[in-house]
Order: C-alpha cells, then sequence, then structure tokens
C-alpha cells in the first residue's frame, strides 16, 4: 500500500505536473491553429515555424540586452506584426479562389520551408541556448520543480484562460465568431470582414510565437525545434475538433498526460504512435473531433 | 470530329505533345550524355525520374480524386526499404525486388487507405501526415533497419543478365521505361470507368452515392494504386544509389513531391514529370552554389501556388491547344 502511494508520488505526480507545463505550450499552439482554422478555413503548415521565429527573436531580443521579460512581452506583438503581413500579403492572394483549402495549405507549406531556411541563414543550424530566468525551485508535495516550469505552467494557463474570456466573452470575440459563422452576414452588418481575417491571422500566429518564447528557456532553441511540436498541435486540433477552442484546450492537456504517464511504460520511441493511434481511434468514432467548430456553439 | 464533343475527358492534343516531347526528350538526353560519356548527370536525371515516379503518385490522388497527400513518402521509402532488403540479403534481381515492394506497398496502402480514406479534404491531408511522420519515426529507431544510418552497401540490381542498375545508361533507360509504362497505365485508366468515377468524386463526392457507386470503394484503390506506384519508384531508388536511409520517408520528400506536382500542373499526369525534372535540376544547379537551395524552392513554389495555380504544364496546354486548333483550321479552309 505505501509502495503504490509513494510511486504515486515520487514517480506519476512529478510526471504528470511536467506533462502539464509541456501541455499549456502545446494548447496555445494549438489554439493558434484552431482560431485561424475556424475563422479562415485555413491550415497553417507553417505554424511550427512561426514557434520557431518565436523563439529565435527572443533569443535575438536578449542578444541585444533586453531582459527576458521584455523579449517575453515584444515577442507577441512583433508575431502579431508578421502574422497580419502575411494574411495581407499571401493568404488573401488565393482566399477567394475555389480550392481555397488546398492553395492555403501548400501555401503556408511553401512559406514554412522558406522560412526555415531564412532562420538557418541569419542564426546558423546549431541549437543555442536561451538562460533560465527563473532559477531555483520549489518543494510542491514533498517533491522539487524548477521554478521555470511552475511558472510556464501558471502563465500558460492565464493566457489560455484569457484567450477564453477575449473570444466569448468581449464584443471582439463576437465580432470573430460572427464573422466564421456567416461571413457574408457579418459584412452586411459592419464588420470590416477581411481585417478580422487578418487580425485573427496575426493573433494565432502571436500565440505561436508565444509559445516559443516561453519554451525557448526549457529546451533548445533550433531551425527546425517547430517540427515535431507542431505534429503535436495539429493532433490535437484533429482530436478537438478543427475550430474548436474548447476542444483543443481539453485534447491538449489529456494528450501531453497521455504523452507523459505512457512514457513511464513504454519507450518514448512509441510516443508518436500512441498519439496518432488515438487521433485515428477519435477520428474512427467522431470524424470531425471532439468538438464543432468556431461559432457553431 | 463528332468523338470530341461526345468525350470532353479526351486528352487535349497539346498535352499528348507535351507528354511525346518528355519522353522524347529523355531519350534524346540518354544519347547525347551516353555519346560524351557523362555519368552525373545521367545519374541525376535517374533520380529525377524515380521522384517522377513519386510525383506521378501524388498526382494521382490529388489532380484526380482531389485528396492532397502529405505523406507519400511513407509508400515510396517502403518500396525503397523493402528493394533493399531483397537485393542484400535474398538475391540481386531486380524483378524480384520491384515484385516484392509491389506487393508490400500494395499491402501498406491497403492498411493506410482504411485509416486514411474514412477523412476527407484537411483531415485526410493531416493524417497522411502523422501517419508518414510515425512510420519514418519507428524504421529511424529500429535497429535491425540500420536505425538513422539506413542500409548501405546495396548491390546492383541485374535486370538482364549483362545488364545491372550500376550502368549510368542502361538504368536510366530502365527507369524511363518503368516511369513511362506508368504513366501510360494511368493515362489508359483515366479513360475507364473507374477514372470517370475518380472524376466524379473529385467534382462533387456527395453526388456519387446518388448514381449508385460507393466513394470509399473507388478511393480506396485510386489509394492502394498510388502506394503501390509509389512503392515501386522507391524500389528504383537503392539500385541507383546502393543505400536507402529514413530521410526517404521524412516529410521533405513527401512535401518536395507535393511541390512536383504542383509546380508542373496538377492532374495533368506529364505535368509532374516535367516538375520532378525541373526542380531536381533546380535542386542540384542550386544547390552547387548554396546550401540554402530550399529558400529559393520555397519561393518558386509559392509564386507558382498565387499565380499559376495549374502549374507549368496546366498554364501552357489551353495557349498550344489554342495554337494547334488555329492551325488545324487555317489547314481545313485553305483545303475548301
Amino acid at each position: 500500500m505505501t509502495e503504490a502511494l509513494e510511486w504515486l508520488q515520487f514517480v506519476l505526480a512529478p510526471q504528470m505536473i511536467n506533462g502539464l507545463s509541456i501541455g499549456v505550450a502545446v494548447v496555445l499552439m494549438a489554439l493558434g491553429l484552431t482560431i485561424i482554422f475556424g475563422l479562415l478555413d485555413v491550415i497553417n503548415m507553417a505554424h511550427g515555424e512561426f514557434y520557431a521565429i518565436g523563439a529565435y527573436l527572443a533569443v535575438a531580443l536578449l542578444g541585444l540586452g533586453l531582459s527576458f521579460w521584455w523579449a517575453l512581452a515584444l515577442t507577441p506583438m512583433l508575431m502579431a506584426v508578421l502574422g497580419y503581413a502575411t494574411e495581407r500579403g499571401l493568404i488573401q492572394r488565393v482566399f477567394h479562389s475555389k480550392d481555397r483549402h488546398t492553395l492555403t495549405l501548400l501555401l503556408t507549406f511553401g512559406l514554412a520551408i522558406v522560412l526555415e531556411d531564412v532562420l538557418k541563414i541569419i542564426f546558423g543550424a546549431n541549437p543555442l541556448r536561451v538562460e533560465t530566468p527563473i532559477t531555483g525551485g520549489s518543494e510542491l508535495f514533498g517533491l522539487f520543480f524548477p521554478n521555470y516550469r511552475l511558472f510556464v505552467m501558471v502563465a500558460g494557463g492565464l493566457l489560455i484562460a484569457a484567450v477564453w474570456v477575449l473570444v466569448f466573452r468581449t464584443s471582439l470575440g463576437a465580432i470573430v465568431r460572427a464573422a466564421a459563422f456567416d461571413r457574408h452576414m457579418s459584412a452586411s452588418l459592419g464588420v470590416p470582414v477581411s481585417r478580422v481575417y487578418a487580425a485573427t491571422f496575426a493573433f494565432g500566429v502571436a500565440l505561436a510565437g508565444l509559445a516559443g518564447v516561453l519554451l525557448a528557456p526549457i529546451y533548445s532553441v533550433f531551425p527546425t525545434m517547430g517540427r515535431d511540436f507542431v505534429l503535436i498541435a495539429f493532433s490535437v486540433v484533429i482530436i478537438g475538433g478543427m475550430g474548436s477552442i474548447k476542444g483543443a484546450v481539453l485534447a491538449g492537456l489529456l494528450l501531453t498526460q497521455v504523452q507523459s504517464i505512457s512514457s513511464l511504460f513504454i519507450s518514448p520511441v512509441w510516443n508518436d504512435p500512441l498519439l496518432f493511434g488515438i487521433m485515428v481511434l477519435v477520428l474512427m468514432w467522431r470524424p470531425r473531433g471532439l468538438f464543432g467548430k468556431l461559432g457553431h456553439a | 470530329m463528332p468523338d470530341k464533343q461526345l468525350n470532353p475527358a479526351r486528352v487535349p492534343d497539346a498535352l499528348r505533345l507535351f507528354s511525346l516531347l518528355f519522353f522524347a526528350g529523355a531519350l534524346v538526353f540518354a544519347l547525347v550524355a551516353t555519346l560524351v560519356g557523362d555519368v552525373f548527370f545521367l545519374r541525376l536525371a535517374t533520380e529525377a525520374l524515380i521522384f517522377g515516379g513519386l510525383a506521378l503518385s501524388v498526382d494521382l490522388l490529388l489532380g484526380r480524386v482531389g485528396l492532397l497527400p502529405l505523406g507519400q513518402a511513407l509508400f515510396f521509402g517502403l518500396g525503397a526499404y523493402v528493394s533493399a532488403l531483397v537485393l542484400k540479403e535474398w538475391q540481386a534481381s531486380f524483378w524480384l525486388s520491384l515484385v516484392v515492394s509491389l506487393l508490400a506497398s500494395a499491402l501498406a496502402g491497403l492498411v493506410g487507405g482504411i485509416i486514411a480514406i474514412r477523412s476527407k479534404g484537411v483531415y485526410f491531408a493531416l493524417i497522411s501526415f502523422g501517419l508518414a511522420q510515425v512510420v519514418s519515426k519507428v524504421v529511424f529507431n529500429t535497429r535491425e533497419l540500420g536505425a538513422s544510418d539506413g542500409i548501405i552497401g546495396v548491390p546492383g540490381a541485374v535486370v538482364v543478365p549483362g545488364l545491372d542498375s550500376t550502368a549510368p545508361t542502361g538504368f536510366f533507360l530502365v527507369t524511363l521505361a518503368v516511369i513511362f509504362l506508368i504513366y501510360l497505365g494511368l493515362r489508359y485508366l483515366m479513360d475507364t470507368p473507374f477514372g470517370r468515377q475518380l472524376s466524379a468524386i473529385r467534382t462533387n463526392e456527395d453526388r456519387v452515392p446518388f448514381l449508385g457507386f460507393d466513394p470509399w470503394r473507388y478511393k480506396l484503390l485510386a489509394f492502394v494504386g498510388a502506394a503501390c506506384i509509389a512503392g515501386v519508384s522507391g524500389a528504383l531508388y537503392p539500385m541507383l544509389r546502393g543505400f536507402v536511409s529514413p530521410e526517404l520517408m521524412f516529410f521533405q520528400v513527401s512535401g518536395n513531391a507535393v511541390i512536383n506536382v504542383i509546380v508542373g500542373g496538377a492532374g495533368t499526369l506529364i505535368g509532374p514529370l516535367y516538375g520532378s525534372a525541373l526542380l531536381t535540376g533546380l535542386r542540384s544547379v542550386v544547390g552547387s552554389f548554396t546550401a540554402h537551395h530550399q529558400i529559393i524552392i520555397g519561393l518558386l513554389f509559392v509564386v507558382v501556388v498565387i499565380m499559376f495555380p495549374r502549374g507549368l504544364i496546366g498554364y501552357l496546354t489551353p495557349l498550344l491547344q489554342r495554337r494547334l486548333e488555329a492551325r488545324r483550321s487555317r489547314h481545313q479552309q485553305g483545303e475548301q
């Protein structure tokens, strides 16, 4: 009996809390993806690269002598500008064609290739490290945790809550949801739909960049860092239902828990197959994911 | 020609001309390269053809059924691994490894298809992407398959006694023949009721059941067919290069195949072969100047998607067709 309790306390609990700190970052990524899809019907294949750019912006800003907190505050703003420009300059151009789904997917895929190489040219292919801004650790449930991981968890949780409030409890969010539900009706009611599109894309990109900065001190920063991460985020969005905020949060937290708990029993090599197996099972049961689209309930 | 009005799916003359130009050009290239004693470009062209086969399999799904596969490298890599294993461990026979790779990729295509075909549109794209990602990770971590190193030292495959895959010209021609047969097969298939079903599914899948057909079965068949084409193309790779590595299954390969198809012209079948030849050449040329050739390919791709979404051949075919028809009507008027 005590053995089981000790196992719960010293093996399972730390694993779950570590999983939670990754989970909030995954949810931030998935929220950006799902909001962009929910409103624009665009699969942003460059989302992982935007995540990487966020991390590199933090590296660059730290290199300029700014503190990590300035980098954390400035990066999302710079990323939003980049996202706004991307939507206006590239995605708008193919947005009104018949094969919008495929074309925008291909376009962001091409963008991902270019961005990755740009990062390699500017920063080199070798991994860079970002100093942890909060050192030391704290005791929690008789266990030791790095303070920075706890900070990521709290900050990420607050951000997710803020996104939720913004989308569901403010008039700005109502405009976005209305545009997602019926763009022609919203346009005739005076909503500047195309600007809402660009701003929403910018918001999603900013969230990806923010996730990049938050995780930069935990993982190292390298040009392809977004690739594996975005695969998890895509699975989360598919399982949760494309365009569903509720789905992204729930599926994101659940999946990262499954991953971190399962790695106690099976080799981490099997992490991705496990994740994918869950995705396939959910899709067989509910082909459109767990929850509906943005603006539709 | 009354037949033309009755049969709107008939291949336009311009497209025939483009395919004739491609295969005739390949033969001329082989002749010239052999006469000047070149090896490097023959090998590169063979590789372009092999990736052209992968592009054909992507075009079958993307251009004909309207499904965007982002993980077609899975079947390409599978074919390459199976072929390498057969050549190295069993018998260095071209035919044996081709047949075994074909069977393996058909089986994998059936399993993958049952998983992926359930979903439509972007869901299909992401699931095929995920499938390939997962399998490539597993291969990357399997020590029996050489893990990250892959399988090296694959012997040349004997096509007929006296000709094996280490002969640059000989193997180029063998590869050209394989790709030509695949191309002809696909062209023929598109003219059969099966091909028409696929077009119907691409145009409006929801209406197909009302005509009394089950779209699922046709999509699955197309998926298995595409897997077979990718697998056979992949089987040629270790014969050419003498090794396989997990990179063959990575997203880069799947992505490049999609780029080849889009740049060449999705749905034209010959376009992907042009795209593959063009971009493999471009990668090699630009790659000899800078390590950052991806940025140029990526920019080219973005420009094509925005400005010419029908691709090179898709853009040129109507232009050439109009020319041909204008000339023909001039001739007819002259005769009268």
